[in-house]
């Protein structure tokens, strides 16, 4: 009896240091989700250089403030390269903007083109070595019930709670969040009634790419800086944005914090290899099941 | 996702221009002629790399099969490719088949897959398609190398089993590949015209009309993918045969975008004279741009951006400079 109880709170010590450090990661999975989902509910494109971009960012920090380019402080180099996303998603929606309307296919294919270009500049400027990147958080780590809980935890909580707050605030409560919402449901009604479509879809774009620039730098110090990691990530993005129904934002908020869970649970107990096909059996499992998201089963669709 | 992809077939004025229908098939037996009779002329290195070209051509075309019949984009074409190469590669080193005899199982494996995945997303519209053949693109190195009792690991498998006798190694690899782009052209060819490809092609256009006709769109989808990914899986054997090596660096996700690439400059073309440029497109410039490997995807992402927005703008400057108006539109 005592054995069963012993091996009980031993998966219980495993369990939740697991579930509490994917939630922290899925918060991060939340945020490129979000991103791709932003854009895909106003315009129906899927945007595949997200993490290509996001990437390319998270090199640029990196360079402003290493002295590779730039020798600059800290958030002087993050301002630096959200002024350069930003400039990015204008030019990207630039080149897109005659399609949209057109095909969302075309376009879909066009923001390959986008990511094949930005990654090939990350690898001529920046070459394919492995850099460290490091987050300016503060040290601190403590115990609570037997968590470890540390600094970098918190900060990410934080920052994404903050982020996404910010975000469904943006939505419900301003012109321009009531008017993203109104082109998502109905985009030639939303025209008729006078709405700039333009103007909401960089809206969308804009703030896509700042909150993949967030989720890069926050994924960036648990492994590494090279040309393919923050592209890689955003296979569980998309896989949180699937699972989140691609079409709700508080779905794929969801989705990423079980995509985090799930991760962590499948490379603790089931194997770390395999981490790539776990991800596909979970994009296939839920197109199945909950073909438009977990939170459709459960009630209507907010935002 | 596909309600209106008439961009897609933009440059319908290049295939059927003022040319007659004879001219055009003397050109194409002109063309299967001159590519006969290459190898004789050029190169033993030129030889091969043609080879390897006409097996990427054969990929351009299961991606274009895709979205020409399915309006559907896969970003993971790389995974049935593997599947078909692997399947020729490991049925020669481990029970000695040679191609004859392993391309029909590529080609059945190819099919099986590309409908098993086709099936998650039926009811879906397709940008799901789009992103789980991508996370199906990322899973393949890690599958590959996992099973590295079978498929060799990293260091990947040699063919170099013959299937012609008498004839030189290289010449075979040059002849099989084009022999089998030529092959699925002729059947591509044929399945516009057949009564199946009209079907497949109301259901994508007209899926009310299609089913009225009782074609059921579900079955017109997972058909296309898997007619598609049955062309990838010979684009597979195709470029294993070619090449003579199997190895997982050969089929990443960028090379899937690769083929994608390939097709819309191609413009999603079905013809062997428009696969054959994807194909060139493919094979040449990474050759060309050997010393420098990050201009590659740069080229590659301007070529996409490039065709997509000429495609976009060529019917209406066309439409400017000839004066027509609304009888066109």
């Amino acid at each position: 009896m005592s054995g069963f109880i012993d091996s009980l709170s031993g998966i219980a010590l495993d369990l939740f240091p697991l579930i509490w450090s994917g939630i922290i990661t899925g918060c991060l999975y939340a945020l490129g989700a979000l991103g791709l989902v932003m854009i895909f509910k106003c315009s129906k494109v899927v945007n595949f250089s997200h993490g290509n971009v996001a990437g390319f960012a998270a090199f640029l920090i990196y360079g402003f403030s290493s002295g590779m380019i730039f020798q600059l402080s800290w958030g002087a180099a993050v301002l630096l390269a959200i002024v350069a996303v930003v400039a990015i998603a204008f030019l990207s929606y630039a080149v897109i903007s005659p399609l949209v309307f057109e095909s969302d296919l075309t376009a879909t294919i066009a923001t390959l083109g986008i990511g094949l270009v930005v990654q090939g500049a990350t690898l001529l400027i920046f070459g394919a070595d492995i850099v460290a990147l490091d987050l300016p958080v503060p040290r601190f780590s403590t115990s609570i019930l037997g968590l470890r809980i540390t600094g970098y935890d918190l900060t990410v909580l934080t920052v994404a709670v903050v982020t996404i707050g910010g975000l469904f605030f943006i939505i419900d409560h301003t012109k321009l969040g009531i008017a993203f919402r109104a082109i998502s449901s109905n985009a030639f009604a939303a025209e008729v009634c006078g709405l700039n479509l333009r103007s909401v879809h960089i809206f969308a774009w804009v703030v896509a790419a700042i909150l993949g620039v967030i989720g890069a730098l926050l994924i960036v110090p648990t492994t590494f800086l090279s040309a393919t990691t923050v592209a890689a990530f955003m296979l569980q993005a998309f896989a949180a944005a699937v699972v989140g129904g691609f079409a709700s934002l508080p779905g794929s908020l969801i989705g990423g914090i079980l995509i985090g869970i799930f991760m962590n649970l499948f490379t603790f107990y089931v194997s770390p290899e395999f981490s790539s096909t776990f991800l596909l059996g979970v994009i296939l499992l839920a197109l199945n099941i909950f073909p438009n998201g977990v939170l459709a089963k459960v009630g209507g669709t907010r935002v | 996702m596909s309600e209106n992809t008439s961009v897609l077939s933009a440059p319908k004025s290049v295939s059927a221009g003022g040319l007659p229908f004879l001219s055009a098939r003397v050109g194409m037996v002109l063309l299967v002629g001159v590519l006969f009779l290459l190898p004789f002329v050029l190169k033993g290195s030129w030889v091969f790399t043609l080879g390897v070209c006409f097996a990427n051509s054969i990929g351009v075309l299961a991606v274009s099969v895709l979205v020409r019949y399915g309006g559907e984009v896969s970003i993971g074409h790389g995974f049935f490719a593997a599947i078909g190469a692997y399947a020729v590669a490991i049925l020669e080193t481990r029970i000695g088949l040679p191609l004859y005899a392993s391309l029909p199982v590529a080609l059945v494996l190819g099919v099986a897959f590309g409908v098993f995945f086709a099936w998650p997303s039926r009811n879906l519209s397709g940008i799901y398609l789009a992103v789980s053949t991508m996370a199906l693109a990322l899973a393949l190195p890690e599958l590959i190398n996992n099973a590295d009792a079978w498929t060799g690991g990293y260091e990947g498998l040699y063919v170099s089993k013959g299937i012609i006798p008498g004839l030189k190694m290289s010449l075979q690899r040059y002849y099989v590949a084009l022999v089998l782009l030529i092959a699925v052209a002729y059947v591509l060819a044929r399945l516009r015209h057949s009564r199946q490809g009209l079907v497949l092609l109301l259901a994508r256009t007209h899926p009310a009309a299609a089913d009225a006709f009782g074609t059921r769109r579900v079955w017109a989808r997972v058909a296309v993918m898997g007619i598609s990914c049955g062309i990838a899986a010979v684009y597979g054997a195709a470029l294993a045969f070619a090449s003579s090596t199997v190895s997982p660096s050969g089929f990443t996700l960028w090379s899937s975008i690769f083929l994608l690439v390939g097709s819309v400059v191609s413009f999603y073309g079905l013809t062997l004279p428009r696969a054959l440029i994807g194909g060139v497109f493919l094979t040449l410039i990474p050759l060309f741009l050997s010393g420098s490997g990050a201009w590659i995807p740069v080229l590659y992402g301007l070529a996409l951006l490039g065709v997509i927005l000429i495609g976009h703008y060529a019917p209406k400057i066309s439409e400017l400079l000839h004066g027509r108006s609304k009888e066109t539109s």
